[in-house]
């Protein structure tokens, strides 16, 4: 076991590799009542398309992350959710782009809880009978975000954007791609991504970490596992420009729905350079777009935008994107508007006083995540997966400078790029 | 934990809270401002905040209020309007970074406490009211916020099914007031509204980090400029259970999923002895994936994505949430009252009965990881005039009996069933 201690952080984390590849961390926070532990696997819903090395190449529907994830809360003895409550733990998941992610958050029983979350996810038990039954409640969970105007106008856009690569395929899949799902299918997902050496532990709360580390390495001698060749995951070339510069959904809305984001070209980042980039691209989205910039008011005194108004940066070895927008009365209006004010600013550059203001916010929001334990753990893990430390982002923060995000800027902005999604009362 | 960790005192006839602690790298602030909810006053309290985080003296602009904030390593700064009982809540809150994470001496709680006092009591005027600019853009935004309710189905159903059941109450009105009242607002009317509500409405500060009694009160001293004259106090209605006939409400909109919402009364609140049983009562019946609703309505039957049930003990009224497919409406209520028979029969497990006493276990012990979960928990305390601390409450809940259940069973009546469907079929 190794200790990493982040003085500025007042923090102290511990990792350990186990024999058969899984990276455990464990972060103590003294005086806290509760623990949680993430036990995450890399593999999402881009994920379709693959091939283990030595085995054969395979595709496989849409929604099969998703669908393995609710699935594997099944075990032969019954649900596991009740396994957790008996232990007065809380339990969950979710399904992204790239990652599945178990969770539980637990003030007692912690040790029974670890071993029940990493035992429950190390052990699928699917049948022809109950890979049926799910599909009727997917079926309802993918109805109920066909029905969410937020969801619809976030995905259109993603839609718009991006036509081989599988981040525009919705997370849950269809009605009609989860049909197709087996059980065969469902153990060849699993047995290619569930291997330990593609999973990471994450425990924070009022734990021991030695303690922690021996019963895991214990948990996991008991198992067996052959090690696992490299995983390729195979994408298809994706096209640098739009696939529409516009897209349209009908849903009864009060207002239209209006997001619009910029594709990048340049992508390929990994590791500490894809952090830097994705750090420095908020910072910049945030000083054009932030509520707290002469645009945001502008636009908001002309009654283009309101609070909902916002942006966020989606970013990964093979695709990036901004999002920005919310509800408008006028899309068409406020397009024109942010254009021409944002032409105005990619000329002139960002104010030195604007982005030491803007640096600090980011390293306060920082500081303040770190606070709850659910949020370190998630953003560590994503991090963990992608090659970046998460520990290490206040020394980033204030080495980037206004040069960068200067140019950042003149990158981002390049309005052949633009892709625009739009959900408007039928 | 036997005390509640809350040293009190009050100053300016604010009732000040204070939890000396070093747990968290912030300090949080919490101001809340309680009036009673009623139909001539509710928008004009509703749109006071809104036109509060406009300017105040010192930063009347609103880009300047915002920068101010952002200097302040970006400190947290929100508000929330919503229902607690027959009140209506007004919640400001911060999150400010401990100056030590920061390296130096910058006084960012009292820093705070001067941006928190300017918000509440210097507001940015013009011929001493409002800002004329101010009030018609906030009527705007509020405006808005009411009308896009209507955007997200699930919200829109629980709100719409709690309007129909509580018609004839104050507890029908929206937190965010009337639209139909909006336009009518005049700044010089406005502003008459917010000093008297400035000087009625109950008000109680928070503050949970690493301060004390004494630094809080001298800081609410020297930064609120307001001489508060009278003290209010919360006061509780008796709920009551009711006997009217189960009234069935049909709505129809452009949706793909039914929201199957159910509203029950009880005489139990938060004060009540049996407040404990009602918890359970809850937990058993729907708060959690081990509970009869989401295994019977979910599990069993695959008819929903969710099913759950939620309790209110400010109000005397617990709700019954899912999401189904319309043509199966009928079964859908069929199962859920079968779920509340049951719950009447005292069919109820030993399982059942250890497993929502260790889920709530966990739900109490778990918020005191959390500033502001620990500060809404005493909240419960002022609004209801019981004292009550955590782990009393937690004993209470591990003497609860499936007789005491049941009995609390029977202070629970079906009023309303609500149905959200499509604008197809009969």
């Amino acid at each position: 076991m190794e200790s990493i201690h982040y003085e500025h952080l007042q923090e102290t984390l511990y990792h350990e590799v186990m024999d058969n590849g899984l990276h455990v961390y464990v972060l103590p926070k003294p005086g806290f009542q509760k623990t949680f532990a993430t036990f995450a696997t890399k593999y999402g819903s881009v994920d379709n398309h693959f091939q283990v090395e030595g085995q054969k190449e395979v595709k496989v529907p849409d929604g099969i992350a998703h669908f393995l994830e609710h699935k594997m809360f099944e075990e032969p003895t019954g649900d596991i959710f009740a396994t957790f409550a008996s232990n007065g733990a809380s339990a969950n998941a979710f399904t992204s782009f790239d990652q599945t992610v178990y969770l539980f958050s637990a003030t007692e029983h912690v040790n029974e809880n670890i071993q029940t979350l990493v035992n429950f996810v190390q052990n699928p038990y699917f049948t022809d009978q109950n890979v049926d039954k799910e599909k009727g409640i997917i079926a309802q969970e993918i109805n109920m975000y066909a029905d969410n105007p937020d969801w619809r106008v976030y995905f259109g856009l993603i839609e718009a954007m991006y036509q081989k690569h599988p981040v525009h395929i919705d997370i849950a899949g269809t009605v009609e791609s989860i049909g197709t799902i087996t059980k065969e299918t469902l153990y060849t997902c699993y047995n290619a991504f569930y291997h330990p050496s593609n999973m990471l532990l994450f425990v924070v709360g009022g734990v021991e970490p030695q303690e922690v580390m021996d019963m895991v390495r214990s948990n996991q001698a008991e198992k067996n596992y052959e090690p696992q060749g490299e995983i390729k995951r195979i994408f298809e070339e994706e096209p640098a420009g739009v696939v529409e510069a516009r897209r349209e959904a009908r849903l009864a809305v009060s207002l239209p729905k209006c997001l619009f984001g910029f594709k990048e070209t340049d992508v390929g980042f990994t590791g500490q350079d894809l952090l830097r980039r994705d750090m420095t691209t908020k910072l910049m989205l945030d000083l054009l777009f932030g509520s707290s910039t002469a645009l945001f008011q502008k636009l908001y005194d002309e009654d283009l935008i309101s609070d909902s108004f916002g942006h966020e940066y989606i970013s990964s070895p093979q695709y990036a994107f901004s999002v920005v927008g919310g509800d408008t009365k006028d899309p068409d209006l406020l397009l024109a508007r942010i254009r021409e004010e944002v032409d105005a600013i990619v000329k002139k550059g960002f104010e030195a006083s604007d982005f030491e203001r803007a640096r600090k916010k980011k390293i306060g929001g920082y500081l303040r995540m770190l606070n709850s334990p659910e949020n370190i753990a998630h953003e560590f893990t994503r991090e963990q997966f992608r090659g970046g430390d998460f520990f290490n982002m206040v020394p980033i923060y204030e080495s980037i400078t206004l040069e960068e995000v200067n140019r950042r800027l003149e990158e981002h902005i390049r309005w052949e790029q633009l892709a625009v999604s739009l959900v408007v009362s039928p | 934990m036997n005390t509640s960790g809350f040293e009190r005192g009050s100053q300016k006839e604010f009732r000040i809270h204070v939890m000396p602690t070093k747990r968290f790298k912030t300090f949080a602030i919490s101001l809340y401002a309680g009036v009673p909810l009623q139909e001539e006053t509710v928008t004009k309290v509703a749109l006071t905040p809104f036109v509060l985080r406009r300017g105040t003296q010192s930063y009347p602009e609103t880009t300047e209020f915002r920068e101010q904030l952002e200097h302040l390593y970006g400190a947290g700064f929100g508000f929330d309007v919503y229902k607690r009982g027959d009140y209506q809540i007004v919640q400001f809150r911060m999150d400010t970074i401990n100056d030590s994470f920061v390296g130096g001496d910058e006084q960012l709680l009292d820093r705070s406490f001067a941006f928190l006092g300017e918000v509440l009591t210097r507001p940015a005027l013009e011929d001493g009211h409002f800002r004329t600019a101010y009030v018609q853009s906030e009527r705007e935004t509020v405006r808005k916020q009411l009308e896009s309710v209507v955007n997200d189905k699930m919200r829109y159903a629980a709100e719409r099914s709690i309007e129909e059941m509580c018609k004839n109450e104050p507890y029908r009105l929206h937190p965010l007031g009337k639209r139909q009242d909006l336009p009518g607002i005049e700044p010089d009317a406005l502003t008459t509204a917010y000093q008297t509500w400035l000087q009625q409405a109950s008000m109680d500060l928070y503050v949970v980090g690493d301060t004390t009694l004494e630094e809080v009160e001298s800081l609410v001293q020297k930064h609120f400029d307001v001489n508060r004259t009278h003290s209010s106090n919360y006061v509780t209605n008796q709920a009551v259970r009711g006997d009217k006939e189960v009234e069935t409400v049909v709505e129809r909109l452009n949706v793909n999923q039914g929201k199957l919402n159910m509203g029950l009364r009880t005489s139990i609140t938060y004060g009540d002895p049996q407040y404990a049983a009602a918890l359970m009562y809850n937990g058993i019946l729907g708060g959690y994936p081990h509970s009869k609703l989401f295994v019977n309505v979910r599990e069993k039957e695959s008819l929903a994505y969710y099913a759950s049930s939620r309790y209110d003990g400010h109000k005397g009224i617990a709700t019954i949430q899912s999401g189904i497919e319309i043509p199966n409406y009928e079964k859908a209520v069929t199962i859920i009252k079968q779920q509340l028979d049951e719950m009447k029969n005292g069919n109820i497990s030993d399982l059942e009965m250890s497993q929502t006493k260790a889920m709530i276990r966990n739900l109490l012990k778990e918020m005191q990881d959390s500033a502001f979960e620990m500060i809404a928990y005493d909240f419960n305390r002022q609004l209801s005039g019981k004292e009550r601390t955590a782990d009393e409450l937690l004993t209470q809940v591990e003497q609860i009996s499936k007789e005491n259940v049941r009995e609390a069973a029977e202070q629970f009546r079906l009023d309303t069933i609500y149905f959200l469907r499509d604008e197809k079929g009969e």
